[in-house]
């Protein structure tokens, strides 16, 4: 790969960013890039991948906030602690429903996903085990560490960092593996795939699995962050949108992508939320319309692909 | 028999495209499927490898009942195939298109590597490997199609008019690869209209009309058949030409 320098720069800028600024809103902000690039690296697995473009992983990230602050409500046990469940849960779901929307093709496949999640954020907004339309709380003081409950965003930023270096190793080693080469083919057809002896539905179920898990593990650590969760905000179809724009705006597909999808789009929300206040959400969709515009019309490929663009112009093949 | 299909049926609605076609090959042959366009060819080369499920009729490959199985199962057999139009993957450079074929039979990345290197070779396309597939033209993407099939270590090679669209010269190069893959000892079944290929290649030609085999034999014999000019000129056409 001919961008680690780059990468090996951006990281450290991003390890050093608590320590730069100085302002909590700033610092806060790069936890939350963080938390965004782990969340969209996720749904990267499947939707960048293998190709297949999910609306519906606010299921999973949901699944992990919610059983982080079920553990808590219910078993009175740290937040944290609820993670592995919410992965499994989410493992659990993602086989129900992949098995079946796995066999529909393009915007069929996206539209199911959208109506499972929605299907799910209706049934948390009306059972009173997950606090129903109210949502839950986490603890509202810390009781010890593993509560996780930091007044100061920075330990936030650097437990997200190290997570996200862990699922980017990972990538990274699955991307140059059979199963990375079995996904690409899958993004490029199906049918050519099948006859190279590519189990189809099986390689797209790992993926969705995989990417199940990791989205879950977002989800447990925003709530952990966040300390509060209801249905709109855990799992609402934004979560969905959301994820899916950062990927594509970023590169879907590619190793970095997210986090730099990412690094662009949640400063900005954050900005425009604090300068507008709550009326600042209606700028966000704005925001997310006008980059799903800009990406597919100009670069399908995200800021990846630009960047690839401009450093490789010169260099032709000619066959 | 290495490959036995019996009373293919292959119906969609009413209209039967394959209706009772039979077809035997040997192991190391070059068999030729010829016809006029819509005769069923296309459909019945889709049974044979798994991309279509023959409403009626058997098929055994190396003694196995393979009429159900998913192309993929048919991959792992040892059947590989071609597509009339190419469908190579765009995103990834020619050596990684080959590389997914080579995961088949090695598992590890360093071995899918070398089988992909040795097979470029072979197909002449190694001087290609890091390119983009989407840089190839018709020529070279037909010939990564050949290659990626390759990689699967297959006994038996289909390949749907692997020739089409290319210019003479082209066609003359292709054929040699096709002998030069004989020459591995892969049987290869054939989807071709070019006359010329059939003839030079085929060690025997099978002809499809209207669903059905109509003949069957040695090239040169099958084309003088008096069905066969009538199935491909129809029997007005006769009569204007006397």
């Amino acid at each position: 790969m001919k961008h680690w320098p780059l990468a090996v720069i951006g990281f450290l800028f991003i390890a050093a960013w608590p320590l730069m600024v100085q302002d909590v809103f700033l610092q806060r902000v790069g936890a939350l890039v963080l938390l965004a690039a782990i969340s969209a690296s996720a749904w990267n697995l499947l939707g960048g991948y293998a190709g297949q473009v999910s609306v519906g992983h606010a299921v999973y990230f949901g699944a992990g906030a919610y059983a982080s602050l079920v553990v808590y409500t219910e078993l009175g046990w740290p937040p944290i602690a609820g993670a592995p469940i919410g992965v499994l849960v989410s493992m659990g779901i993602s086989a129900l429903v992949g098995t079946p929307t796995f066999r529909l093709r393009g915007h069929y496949f996206s539209m199911a996903t959208i109506a499972a999640a929605e299907l799910f954020r209706i049934l948390a907004a009306n059972w009173p085990l997950l606090g129903a339309a109210v949502g839950l709380m986490g603890p509202p003081v810390p009781r010890g560490f593993w509560d996780l409950s930091f007044l100061s965003p920075v330990p936030y930023h650097y437990l997200f960092l190290g997570v996200l270096i862990v699922l980017l190793a990972l990538i990274w080693q699955m991307q140059r593996s059979r199963m990375g080469f079995y996904l690409a083919a899958i993004r490029g057809g199906d049918r050519a795939a099948r006859s190279l002896g590519v189990p189809v539905l099986r390689y797209k179920l790992y993926a969705l699995l995989l990417s199940a898990g990791f989205t879950s593990l977002a989800g447990s650590l925003y709530a952990v962050m966040v300390g509060f969760i209801d249905p709109d905000s855990a799992l609402g179809i934004v979560i969905s949108v959301k994820l899916l724009i950062i990927a594509a705006l970023g590169g879907a597909g590619t190793l970095f992508g997210p986090l730099i999808g990412a690094m662009i789009l949640i400063p900005l929300e954050e900005t425009t939320n604090a300068m507008f206040g709550g009326g600042g959400t209606g700028i966000t969709f704005i925001i997310y319309g006008a980059i799903i515009l800009l990406v597919a019309r100009f670069q399908p490929g995200g800021v990846a692909a630009f960047w690839d663009k401009l450093t490789t112009r010169r260099v032709r093949h000619v066959p | 028999m290495f490959l036995e299909a019996r009373d293919i049926v292959k119906a969609f609605g009413a209209f039967k495209a394959v209706d009772g076609a039979e077809l035997d090959v040997n192991e190391g042959e070059i068999v030729g499927l010829i016809g006029p366009n819509g005769a069923g060819k296309s459909t019945f080369f889709n049974c044979l490898s798994g991309d279509a499920e023959p409403t009626d009729g058997t098929i055994h490959f190396l003694g196995r009942d393979v009429t159900a199985l998913s192309p993929e199962a048919h991959a792992r057999l040892g059947m590989a195939r071609t597509f009339q139009v190419p469908v190579t993957f765009e995103d990834m450079t020619v050596v990684q298109n080959v590389m997914v074929g080579a995961f088949l039979r090695h598992p590890h990345r360093i071995g899918a590597m070398r089988k992909a290197e040795e097979i470029l070779e072979f197909t002449g396309l190694a001087h290609l490997a890091g390119s983009p597939a989407k840089s190839l033209g018709t020529p070279g993407r037909k010939r990564l199609e050949i290659a990626r099939a390759l990689a699967t270590e297959p006994r038996l090679l289909l390949l749907d008019e692997a020739l089409a669209g290319l210019t003479p010269g082209e066609v003359r190069l292709a054929i040699e690869l096709v002998r030069r893959i004989k020459g591995l000892g892969i049987t290869i079944v054939i989807v071709e209209h070019i006359m010329e290929v059939i003839l030079s290649l085929a060690e025997r030609a099978v002809v499809f009309h209207q669903g059905k085999v109509i003949a069957s034999g040695a090239p040169r014999a099958v084309v003088d058949d008096p069905a066969v000019v009538a199935a491909y000129l129809g029997h007005h056409m006769k009569r204007v030409r006397m």
